[in-house]
């Protein structure tokens, strides 16, 4: 099944493989990255039920899937969300809707949030799903569970004040302030699944033993090498034509890290499904895909956005001119052609295509390139500090993420600043953005959902506001954002604090991280159906759900 | 081998094995950065001051080792270690190793298998053309990296003849045959190289045996050339190879690294790259001793081996 996109891929292997021991994942950010909500395909016509479907994953989830205590990327919640279900999921529009809970109901005052369960739904090791268990596994996530010990979700779930039993089937949660995006939360990019009492409570196996309700139940994990689930004869969800889902008898996950290796894999047939978010691979698999040989969906909606994150505790980008001269000097085409192959799509501030608060360039505020202005910036910022414009930036130790760095070194010195490159290892990346050792790191965060969701990242005494910003004006608007009721004014809430992003220049806003799902030709389903109808939720940064793909016999 | 002389090899031995791991232990001590900030990321205070209580990094370095021995001797790995929990290397262990040593095997066993016919008839054959063929060959094959090679079969051979496949692994006892399939393109990739090593070593060794007394001797009887070559001249020309075979277990292993990882196969060398990346020093340092520990061990058995070989240092040293 060779074409022109994997002929051309190989030359770039050996380069490639030479960064073979410093994968980069999640945070941090890949290489540079592509454009456009891509299209779906392989969708068409009627699903046929049965067979096995190996899909090759970016990373292993070795920390295993003790969900209030684990850390997934987009590969462990692609496990997740074949064993677990969330209490809600995003609908075509990116709404929440209730997915393993029958409703979802705030109080007029969004303080009280009320979640009817199902009835008649089961674990898979056979224990009921009430009222009781949902609320030890909330309790779970916020730290209120003496069993576990979450880590983020401590944070996320902060603005709870108490969980409740009402009834078997009903679990009332109870709010510091209001929270009008708590079922966004509850389904926490796919992260927030309900795990059985029996793995709540499992101390030794927690990590290893899954146990969902969802559309698989787990059968084997043999870590690094594949994590197999077999259909769930009993799930409870059919889809829009009224088809007991999944239409699989059993998925396969196999963790192939070295992305050129995961698509060999897919075009030798050992696997027939992969995803990716490198750009380069994404260009070749356009081409492998235009010739016929595999079908390709492609998504930034919803997605995560690539930026150079800034430091405004500390000199120099504590000054508004330091920003503006470094976003003013980042000539975005250039970028695109040079590390993204074209493929790119620039990012004009946090929220992607589909995101509530979404704008296009002009819109946001945010500095175009313009090295003149850049200059001129830097030549102010020198005349009030009396001090040279440079500054240290901060990238892991992965060939592409230098290259990026090399490349934003050499735009810098272009307009007079003067940049030095750190590199950092990936382990010690998110410490060392906690401690704030930085002065500008390349960083990959908010995917899609709400965009209260980013809360925790922006507001000013939030420990994880990793970039120190203390904007009053950012405070009052995520505040206002999180209480209020209207969905329309929250429009305009984060329209004006994406405009707040490109007036003050926060965060140096990059490109929307696209993300691919490769698949052989008799694969399909791969964005499925959203929860209340067959239009699905187009985004791809938290994986696809694999219940509704299926293979042409 | 005496009671004794093996008593004093196996000395040698624990001695090895003691400065290899203490290294180790310094150099992982000595990487920057701190691991717990590295584990724990979001975690609390609270929850880091217990994680480097329980990896024993408020103890000195020299204490670290000694308590990571004492438990290793007994067959005590260690744990990797998150904020959460812990889990034992050994259940990792307990399945990469048979991959790991599957690999190391088939690729030595095949590197021999192909380079002693050659490096015999290359040397009985020295300066035909069949001969400067096989050393041209051979010296192409040296200038390869694994990883190259392996991304380059993983493609011609894997993706575009679809002959063998490219990533994952089978249990032996699962499926034989398909467990030799996807082991195939890694074993290449590892031997191919020693192939080259093996065949030019015993060519040289071989050319030299040829010369000597007893082989005109043997030949001088009528004995065949085919006889003369395997059952007289081979033997004593196996001691360098036997050597560097012993000391190519190394190589072998650093190769196994990242064909491990390129063909997605759960070995040390896999476990290795992810303890690493994830800074699981206490992990780390019990796989590089299980590596070493390995790394010694054939080479004592190769030590022994000589003495099977060649019946002169069996004398000498007894």
């Amino acid at each position: 099944m060779a074409s022109t996109g994997t002929r051309r891929r190989w030359s770039k292997r050996l380069a490639t493989i030479l960064a073979l021991g410093l994968v980069a994942a999640a945070c941090g950010g890949g290489g540079g990255d592509s454009g456009g909500s891509g299209g779906s395909a392989g969708n068409e016509g009627t699903p046929q039920m049965g067979g096995t479907l190996k899909y090759g994953l970016e990373a292993e989830t070795a920390d295993g899937w003790c969900l209030p205590e684990a850390q997934l990327a987009i590969s462990g919640i692609m496990v997740a969300r074949t064993i677990y279900d969330t209490l809600t999921r995003p609908d075509a529009s990116g709404k929440y809707q209730p997915w393993l809970a029958q409703s979802v109901t705030p109080s007029a005052d969004n303080k009280v949030w009320t979640i009817k369960l199902r009835s008649g739904i089961k674990f898979h090791d056979g224990s009921d799903l009430t009222a009781e268990v949902v609320k030890n596994n909330l309790d779970a996530y916020r730290g209120a569970y003496p069993a576990r010990k979450p880590l983020l979700f401590v944070f996320t779930f902060s603005n709870i004040a108490k969980v409740d039993v009402v009834d078997p089937l009903t679990v009332q949660v109870t709010m510091k302030q209001p929270w009008a995006a708590f079922d966004a939360y509850l389904y926490g990019s796919g992260r927030v699944g309900m795990m059985a009492q029996s793995q709540l409570d499992d101390k030794k196996h927690c990590a290893d033993k899954l146990v969902g309700t969802g559309p698989f139940k787990m059968k084997e994990w043999v870590p690094n090498q594949k994590f197999v689930a077999d259909k769930n004869p009993d799930y409870w969800a059919k889809d829009a034509e009224g088809r007991q889902l999944p239409y699989l008898d059993q998925v396969e996950y196999d963790p192939i890290v070295e992305v050129d290796q995961r698509v060999n894999a897919l075009e030798s047939g050992d696997i027939q499904a992969m995803h990716t978010s490198d750009p380069s691979t994404i260009a070749d698999l356009r081409n492998t895909a235009k010739s016929g040989d595999i079908d390709l969906t492609e998504s930034t909606d919803f997605g995560e956005v690539t930026y150079t994150m800034l430091n405004s505790s500390k000199p120099p980008f504590d000054n508004i001119k330091a920003r503006q001269a470094l976003a003013y000097a980042f000539n975005f085409d250039d970028y695109n052609q040079v590390r993204g192959k074209g493929i790119l799509t620039q990012a004009s501030g946090p929220f992607a295509p589909g995101n509530v608060g979404n704008l296009d360039d002009k819109q946001t505020g945010f500095p175009q390139y313009d090295p003149d202005k850049a200059k001129q910036l830097v030549k102010e910022y020198e005349d009030e500090t009396g001090k040279q414009l440079k500054f240290s930036f901060s990238t892991v130790q992965a060939a592409t993420t230098i290259a990026d760095a090399q490349f934003f070194k050499d735009q810098a010195e272009k307009v007079g600043m003067k940049v030095d490159i750190t590199t950092i290892d990936q382990s010690s990346l998110i410490d060392t953005a906690i401690q704030g050792n930085f002065q500008a790191v390349g960083w990959r965060n908010h995917p899609g959902g709400d965009p209260d969701e980013q809360y925790v990242w922006w507001e000013s005494t939030s420990p994880v506001n990793f970039g120190r910003i203390k904007d009053p004006e950012i405070d009052k608007l995520l505040n206002e954002g999180r209480t209020s009721t209207d969905q329309s004014k929250r429009t305009t809430i984060y329209e004006d604090l994406n405009k707040r992003f490109g007036a003050e220049v926060w965060n140096l806003w990059n490109y929307y991280t696209p993300w691919s799902v490769a698949t052989t030709k008799n694969v399909h389903g791969v964005l499925g159906e959203g929860p209340t109808s067959a239009k699905p939720f187009p985004g791809l940064a938290v994986g696809n759900p694999v219940m509704y793909m299926w293979i042409d016999k | 081998m005496s009671l004794g002389m093996l008593a004093r090899r196996v000395a040698h031995l624990l001695v090895v094995l003691f400065c290899v791991t203490l290294f180790v232990a310094l150099l992982t001590s000595m990487l920057p950065g701190d691991p717990v900030d590295a584990i724990s990321g979001f975690a609390s205070q609270e929850q880091k001051d217990q994680l480097r209580e329980d990896l024993g990094l408020n103890d000195p370095v020299p204490v670290q080792y000694v308590h990571w021995l004492g438990k290793f001797v007994r067959g005590d790995l260690g744990n990797y270690y998150s904020v959460t929990g812990s889990r034992p290397v050994m259940d990792r262990v307990k399945d990469a190793l048979p991959v790991s040593l599957q690999l190391m095997i088939y690729a030595q066993v095949l590197a021999l298998v192909i380079a002693i016919p050659l490096g015999v008839m290359t040397a009985y054959r020295a300066g035909s053309r069949f001969d400067r063929g096989s050393n041209a060959t051979a010296f192409g094959l040296l200038a390869i990296p694994n990883f190259a090679l392996a991304l380059i079969l993983a493609y011609y051979v894997g993706v575009r003849a679809g002959w063998l496949p490219v990533q994952g692994y089978v249990k032996p006892s699962q499926d034989l045959p398909e467990h030799l399939r996807r082991m195939a393109l890694p074993t290449i990739s590892l031997a191919v190289a020693q192939v080259a090593v093996y065949m030019r070593l015993l060519r040289s060794d071989m050319i030299a045996t040829l010369q000597e007394d007893f082989i005109t001797m043997a030949k001088a009887k009528g004995i065949s050339p085919r006889r003369v070559l395997w059952r007289h001249a081979l033997r004593p020309s196996s001691l360098t190879l036997l050597t560097v075979a012993g000391l190519n277990v190394g190589a072998l292993i650093g190769g196994a690294v990242i064909v491990e990882v390129i063909f997605s196969l759960p070995g040390i060398g896999t476990l290795l790259f992810q303890a690493i990346n994830a800074r699981q020093y206490v992990a780390l340092q019990s796989l590089v001793a299980i590596v070493a520990v390995g790394y010694v061990l054939v080479n004592f058995f190769v030590d022994i081996l000589y003495a099977v070989l060649d019946p002169r240092i069996r004398h000498a040293r007894s």
